[in-house]
């Protein structure tokens, strides 16, 4: 095996090299000074299938393998000029282990034979032979060179082979680290260290990759478990602030911080425990996800719980009778519970919106819509109640249309959720104006109202789910803390935008900017 | 006759647990906010207090229980905090074991919805001081 390894690079065309010797004819040299002997050689060979080129001496020889390498040369031991030994020497330094050399001589004995082979030659043949002799030494050199070729393609496939899984496992995104029997770390790929914040180095040990004690309990369980195969184990390690506590966590500057899924495989050499393979997985995002959505769903059913308890409290009053001898009272309590129902039931509506979309369950179909119309059809929708509370709704959109590509569903959710809230949050008497505006490539929509407002506070949490302004001014309304969040989420979906302007006691002016159609 | 003060940012449920709790004779004052539960503690001195926990922020509840008791003649006032929310939203307590209890300042932790004869109870045993006994 060399010391040294060509870069897979180099080695990857050489294993690419169509090297089947069975398929084209080896190529021999034959060299000797006697032309009857070399032509004789050469008839011989070609016969048998062998590709054959002379040379009359060594200088042409050696001229001869700088033009074409042979596969095999057959070398005349005596000659005048260079002579077989020397042309022996130089082949087998120059053209190691791709030229075969056979030394041809009338020499025979044992003495010369050990000499040539020092020289580096592979056989002997003694003149005179016969034309099988010839063959059966050729035949001998060609498969040593077909041996030869065989292994250098092993030993490079081998070399390139162990280069591509180093290399591979240095690019891998998953941090690796392998431990020995000894739970010794001896590999660690740079994503690993990354992780952990730490370099490899001899004498590094496993606490001090990992001072966490239950990863270290589950590399002992792994490596150390006494009966069958183990198995894999795998656990979630937070580092940094991800880390539960916080300040448990060491403050290493520019340390990585997030969760890690950290799998702990036995590492079985020759169906022996061998060590471990700890493989460190980056699982910040799905976690960050699933955090969010438990604390999604702990808010809703909060949200659930508070009408419900409002409701149940109601009918548990009304239940003890206490106010059996005034109707009005008990009906004022129902009519508590109609309301907090009604939200409760608008509630899960909005709930099972968002998850449909989330889901991708709604399919959303985009149409050629009217801004001027759907958000007309909104006003008249809540007629009834700006009417009942004097509020004057006026829409200022002097164009003839507003075309936009969207779906319905999502066009009358927008609105709907902004002039429910400029009525729900207006005072009596109040105004409610909707302006559509040219802004260059999108139409600006204003829902403007002459409500409550928003204080600073208030209006960085507006778009929050489940976020509700909450103040005895808004104590009475009924809400489900959806509406804007969903508005927000929704416009993302067609590259528009909200943004709030508001003034306690003021009003509020929340303006759409929504691509034109 | 004894006075309760009810602090909730539901007005339907301190709409009820008021008529009932009026209804069995004591004298009800309630407060919508942290900040306008203050204002009644200090001004009405109630012998008990009913406070919700999640209102503008997840742990109202807790910042107003300390603002009460810090307030003069208010230290040892009862207080009972009633929450819809579950036991775990992002923080855990633990009202049962007295170091909890000493950092909340609350003396009970019930859940939304509080049964009627239940948070009576609670309110006459603490308004009898026998919650020691107990």
């Amino acid at each position: 095996m060399p010391e040294t390894r060509p870069a897979a690079s180099d080695q990857i065309p050489a294993m690419a090299e169509p090297a089947a010797p069975q398929r084209e004819s080896i190529r021999i040299l034959v060299i000797d000074d006697e032309e009857g002997m070399r032509e004789g050689m050469r008839r011989v060979l070609e016969r048998r299938g062998f590709s054959v080129r002379t040379a009359r001496d060594g200088e042409t020889a050696l001229r001869l393998l700088e033009e074409l390498p042979a596969d095999v040369a057959l070398v005349d031991l005596k000659m005048p000029g260079i002579d077989g030994f020397k042309v022996t020497e130089h082949i087998t330094r120059r053209f190691a282990g791709r030229t075969v050399v056979v030394i041809v001589s009338a020499l025979a004995t044992v003495e010369a034979a050990v000499e040539v082979t020092q020289h580096g030659a592979f056989d002997f043949l003694v003149k005179p032979f016969t034309p099988e002799d010839l063959v059966q030494v050729a035949n001998r050199a060609a498969q040593q060179w077909r041996l030869i070729r065989e292994r250098e393609r092993y030993l490079s496939e081998l070399a390139s082979e162990r280069n591509m899984s180093h290399q591979m496992i240095a690019s891998m995104h998953e941090g690796v680290i392998v431990l020995n029997i000894r739970k010794e770390p001896v590999l660690m790929n740079p994503r690993a260290e990354h992780f952990l914040g730490t370099h490899f180095r001899d004498g590094i040990t496993l606490p001090d990759l990992f001072p966490d004690l239950e990863v270290q309990a589950a590399i002992d369980a792994v490596v150390d478990e006494s009966k069958g195969r183990p198995e894999t184990r795998v656990l979630q390690l937070a580092l940094g602030d991800a880390e539960a506590g916080g300040a448990a966590a060491p403050a290493v500057t520019g340390a990585w911080e997030g969760m890690l899924s950290v799998s702990v495989s036995p590492l079985m050499l020759d169906g022996e425990r061998g060590g471990a393979i700890v493989i460190l997985t980056d699982v910040t995002e799905s976690w960050k996800a699933e955090q969010d959505k438990n604390r999604f769903v702990s808010m809703v059913a909060h949200e659930l719980k508070s009408p419900l308890s409002a409701i149940i409290n109601y009918i548990n009053v009304i239940l003890t009778g206490m106010f059996d001898d005034n109707p009005a009272k008990v009906r004022e309590m129902l009519e508590r519970c109609k309301v907090r129902g009604e939200a409760l039931l608008d509630l899960v509506r909005d709930l099972l919106y968002i998850n449909s979309r989330e889901v991708g369950k709604v399919e959303r179909s985009i149409e050629d819509l009217d801004l001027k119309a759907a958000i007309s059809s909104q006003l008249e929708f809540f007629k009834v109640q700006t009417e009942k509370r004097r509020i004057v709704a006026a829409l200022d959109a002097p164009l003839e249309r507003y075309p936009v590509r969207a779906d319905r569903g999502d066009m009358d959710r927008i609105f709907m959720n902004l002039i429910s809230n400029g009525i729900k949050y207006n005072r009596d008497r109040g105004s409610l104006t909707v302006r559509i505006a040219d802004a260059g490539e999108a139409w600006e929509i204003t829902v403007r109202d002459t409500g409550i407002g928003l204080s600073e506070a208030e209006l960085s949490r507006i778009f929050h789910e489940f976020y509700r302004v909450k103040s005895p001014k808004t104590s009475g309304i009924a809400g489900t803390g959806l509406g804007l969040a969903t508005v927000k989420r929704v416009l993302g979906e067609y590259n528009g935008r909200i943004t709030v302007h508001s003034k306690p006691d003021a009003g509020s002016a929340f303006t759409v900017i929504f691509p034109k159609g | 006759m004894a006075r309760i003060l009810i602090v909730d940012d539901d007005t339907d449920l301190i709409e009820g647990q008021k008529a009932f709790l009026e209804k069995s004779g004591y004298v009800i004052e309630t407060a919508l906010s942290v900040e306008e539960g203050i204002e009644k503690a200090r001004a009405k001195a109630p012998d008990i207090i009913i406070a919700d926990l999640m209102m503008e922020h997840y742990d109202s509840g807790f910042v107003f229980c300390k603002k009460v008791r810090d307030l003069p003649g208010l230290g040892k006032v009862p207080i009972i905090m009633q929450t819809a929310a579950p036991r775990k939203v992002g923080f855990t307590f633990e009202a049962g074991a007295a170091p909890g209890r000493e950092w909340m300042k609350v003396d009970e932790v019930l859940t939304k919805p509080v049964p009627l004869e239940h948070l009576l109870g609670k309110i006459e045993q603490y308004l009898s001081g026998s919650k020691h006994n107990a």
